[in-house]
């Protein structure tokens, strides 16, 4: 039976997954080192990943290649001492090795696509033997069972048991709640079946399934996952699931975006105020227009008291103390 | 009827007909000339082109073309004017000032012909160096300017400048591309302007008696002039209006009046005044001291002659002054910004790039200092026009409308309201991410999509599912209609192969 079939698949991936599992030790000194330090940090390894999720949107690339991607990273640098200025280029790299293992349907971009889309400093040749290093010190050990394999064998086996209710389980929102996950480095402590799993039951709880609750049990008494485990990643994951789904703007507080245009248009983005000499401004007075348009008599009797206060002087009246006030000009 | 000498050259005739490469006449053939070179002109000139496409028309100019002047002072060819030189002012008691210098006023109403440049060249000497004095007199003296001296003031230079512009060089005259006819007579010309604003300015003027004799009939005359070609008049003209619309409370509503059917003749009618930016200039300075709040006058006056001046062909001539005036409103009242959003939009440029890249820097200026509210309200069809042009082929209005997202408020009103411009904006975005032809600009869009996955991240991964399954239902279907065709081909082939064995082509 197809059901039989995945449990059994679930076991042999829960065999290997202690060996994709980056160095605990590794990800806890980077997660003590300080932000300007020696070493990489935290906060910076979580930006890499977030650009990482960027790059991987813009080119179309599949979560796969994303959590695969991540999965590299974290084990080069948990095993590695890298200073934090080669971190882009690692970064970029097990990107770039990824989407070639996994065969990308979409076309893999060159090198030189994904160094110019990313902004990036270093060139083609940088990024190819960063390539070769990673993957000599990951042993060519370059399919790695992670959280979506898990994940998606989870969902699978849901979806054998309840075939009456298809799509109630939605595949892209727990990828796209994985990929969130993954940008924190805390995460990439748990183990693969275990973080996915947590997010599968957070799902269940919120669709308050019965049935689906069941079956995850089910999973987690198979794979023998403690509860103490999965409770602490449970809050964990939630805590981020609440970040991640709040309507607050995260402003990118990293790395500025270069805004390259082309000469012409540069030209163009003088502002009008740059370009207008200052003719002093003529105040309107109240009471001047008080004739109708069409008429064309003039109001005498006014005029003599205010051509004494316009002042024949043209440095008079013309120029108000708050001439130009432009507040938000830069 | 078109003299030899003056029948335009052949290689002139390929391109402008009518035109001649240098601007030189013959003074003998003044009128003549005028005449033939008009009715050769009207003989050859090819209809009127769309001058306005997205091509810089630098690569099919002609020659460079010296200056040409003219001036449609004519003086018959008569006896040459004389004038008994008078003695400088500085060199008579203070008493016999004021009428020394009416005397010289009225020698200087005298008006010389300078398309004759051999003509009269001692007394056109005497003239400038007389107003040359007259301007250092109004700047520096007090005590001069006696009642009487106001219509003789008024009479000289409305015969000095008052008169029939000359027509253009060529039918055709592309006040981007070609130069401007000068003024002969600048010379004189220059110092009368000159005299002019510092009569208006100097410290003794009073409006109350001067209003006798600057009325309305002279500041129709001074608009008029502001379709001169020559630059440098236009600036003092702008001057010169600037002064007296400051001056004359009683002649604004009428001055505001004839510009407001001036600009309207332009859109609407002639698509041809070459003093719209001088005039839009001073109405720069008239906006900035608007009272608030604002007439209903000068809200009509936004509505139907500021926003319909969008529509002119030639509106890089005055497109920084435009947008100056526009931004301004918006600054007095900004309840004025809806209808002002609105009607850009609806008069939105669809097959000239260059005007759509002004009308999207102008719309920066707008959004640069509109407030919070008033951006909910338009930004849909905002920014589905925005969407419309970052998808544009044309890289530069593709890059203008990107660069958007470079300035920082507006950033931060987008962020306000991600929820609704992001599902406007995410499939052009997603799309021209894939398909469009320059890196530069998938470049920027990689920018775009950055800030927007950061400001909203689950809506962006929504709208990314969403767009992928549309893509693949798109194709399933794409795949599907293939196959039922192919399946008819082969039916159609099966029965005609059993009917008669032969194989159709």
């Amino acid at each position: 039976m197809e059901a039989i079939k995945l449990m059994k698949e679930l076991k042999s991936n829960l065999d290997q997954e202690v060996h994709y599992l980056p160095k605990e030790t590794g990800l806890s000194l980077i997660e003590s080192t300080q932000e300007n330090g020696n070493g990489v940090s935290a906060k910076c390894r979580d930006a890499r990943v977030e650009d990482l999720w960027s790059l991987t949107s813009f080119f179309g690339y599949s979560t796969q290649t994303f959590v695969l991607a991540v999965n590299l990273l974290d084990r080069f640098i948990a095993m590695m001492k890298v200073q934090p200025r080669y971190l882009a280029c690692i970064s970029i790299g097990c990107l770039h090795i990824a989407a070639r293992v996994t065969k990308e349907e979409c076309k893999v971009s060159s090198s030189h696509e994904l160094i110019r889309i990313s902004q990036c400093k270093f060139t083609v040749s940088d990024l190819s033997r960063m390539e070769k290093i990673i993957l000599e010190k990951l042993n060519f050990q370059l399919k790695a069972v992670t959280a979506l394999t898990f994940l998606h064998l989870y969902h699978a086996i849901a979806l054998s048991h309840t075939s009456n209710r298809k799509d109630v389980l939605n595949l892209d929102k727990l990828e796209a709640q994985l990929k969130a996950c993954l940008c924190r480095i805390v995460f990439s402590k748990a183990k693969p079946s275990v973080l996915a799993l947590s997010l599968l039951m957070l799902e269940i709880e919120a669709l308050q399934s019965v049935d689906l609750l069941e079956i995850a049990q089910r999973i987690q008494t198979h794979l023998k996952i403690s509860k103490a485990d999965l409770v602490h990643w449970r809050g964990l994951v939630g805590q981020c699931m609440r970040e991640y789904s709040s309507p607050e703007c995260a402003k990118p507080d990293h790395k500025k975006l270069v805004w390259i245009v082309s000469r012409r248009t540069a030209q163009n983005l003088h502002s009008i105020y740059r370009s207008i000499p200052d003719l002093p401004t003529i105040p309107e007075d109240t009471w001047d227009e008080s004739e109708s348009e069409d008429s064309s008599e003039d109001l005498s009797s006014g005029e003599e008291s205010l051509s004494s206060s316009l002042g024949s002087d043209a440095e008079g009246q013309y120029f108000p103390s708050n001439f130009r006030s432009r507040a938000r000009r830069p | 009827m078109v003299h030899a000498r003056c029948a335009p050259r052949n290689e002139a005739l390929l391109i402008w007909p009518g035109r001649r490469k240098d601007g030189k006449k013959h003074p003998n053939q003044l009128f003549t000339s005028k005449t033939s070179r008009a009715m050769s002109s009207a003989a050859t000139t090819p209809p009127s082109v769309d001058k306005v496409d997205g091509f810089s028309r630098k690569s099919v100019r002609k020659a460079k073309q010296k200056r040409s002047q003219s001036s449609s002072q004519f003086r018959s060819q008569g006896k040459p004017i004389e004038l008994t030189p008078l003695p400088l002012l500085k060199d008579v008691s203070a008493q016999e000032q004021p009428e020394l210098f009416l005397k010289k006023l009225q020698q200087c109403c005298a008006v010389f012909d300078f398309m004759d440049t051999l003509s009269d060249l001692k007394m056109k000497e005497y003239k400038r160096s007389t107003l040359n004095e007259l301007v250092d007199y109004v700047t520096v003296s007090r005590g001069y300017l006696t009642e009487q001296a106001y219509p003789e003031v008024v009479k000289m230079v409305s015969y000095n400048i008052f008169r029939t512009l000359p027509p253009s060089d060529s039918n055709e005259f592309d006040p981007e591309e070609d130069e401007p006819t000068l003024e002969a007579s600048w010379p004189h010309l220059q110092l009368v302007y000159e005299f002019f604003i510092r009569f208006l300015e100097s410290q003794e003027f009073q409006p109350s008696i001067a209003k006798k004799y600057i009325d309305q009939k002279f500041v129709l005359q001074l608009l008029e002039l502001f379709d001169s070609e020559d630059p440098r008049e236009r600036d003092y003209l702008k001057t010169v209006l600037h002064r007296i619309y400051g001056k004359f409370l009683g002649l604004r509503a009428f001055i505001r009046k004839q510009i407001n059917n001036i600009f309207l003749r332009f859109v609407y009618e002639t698509e041809h005044f070459n003093g719209v930016a001088e005039l839009l200039e001073i109405l720069g300075s008239i906006i900035n001291g608007f009272a608030l709040p604002l007439k209903a006058e000068h809200k009509q006056f936004l509505v139907k002659v500021l926003i319909p001046l969008h529509t002119v062909r030639s509106l890089s001539l005055f497109h920084a002054q435009l947008a100056y005036c526009i931004v301004q409103f918006l600054e007095k009242d900004p309840a004025l910004t809806e209808p002002v959003i609105r009607g850009l939009l609806k008069f939105w440029p669809k097959t000239c790039s260059q005007k759509e890249v002004m009308f999207l820097g102008e719309l920066e200026e707008i959004l640069d200092v509109i407030e919070p509210t008033q951006f909910v309200k338009i930004q849909e069809p905002l920014f589905k026009q925005i969407s419309k042009c970052v998808s544009s082929p044309h890289f530069q209005v593709a890059e203008r409308a990107l660069y958007y997202w470079n300035n920082e408020y507006i950033m931060s009103l987008i962020e306000e309201n991600s929820n609704v411009i992001l599902p406007i904006m995410f499939t052009s975005l997603y799309r021209i991410s894939k398909e469009h032809w320059n890196p530069a600009i998938v470049a920027l869009v990689y920018n775009v999509l950055k800030a927007f996955m950061e400001m909203n991240s689950t809506l962006f991964d929504e709208l990314t599912s969403t767009y992928k399954s549309d893509r693949q239902r798109e194709k399933k279907k794409e795949k599907e209609r293939e196959e039922l065709w192919k399946r008819l081909e082969d039916l159609e082939l099966k029965r005609s192969l059993q009917s008669d064995g032969i194989i159709p082509t």
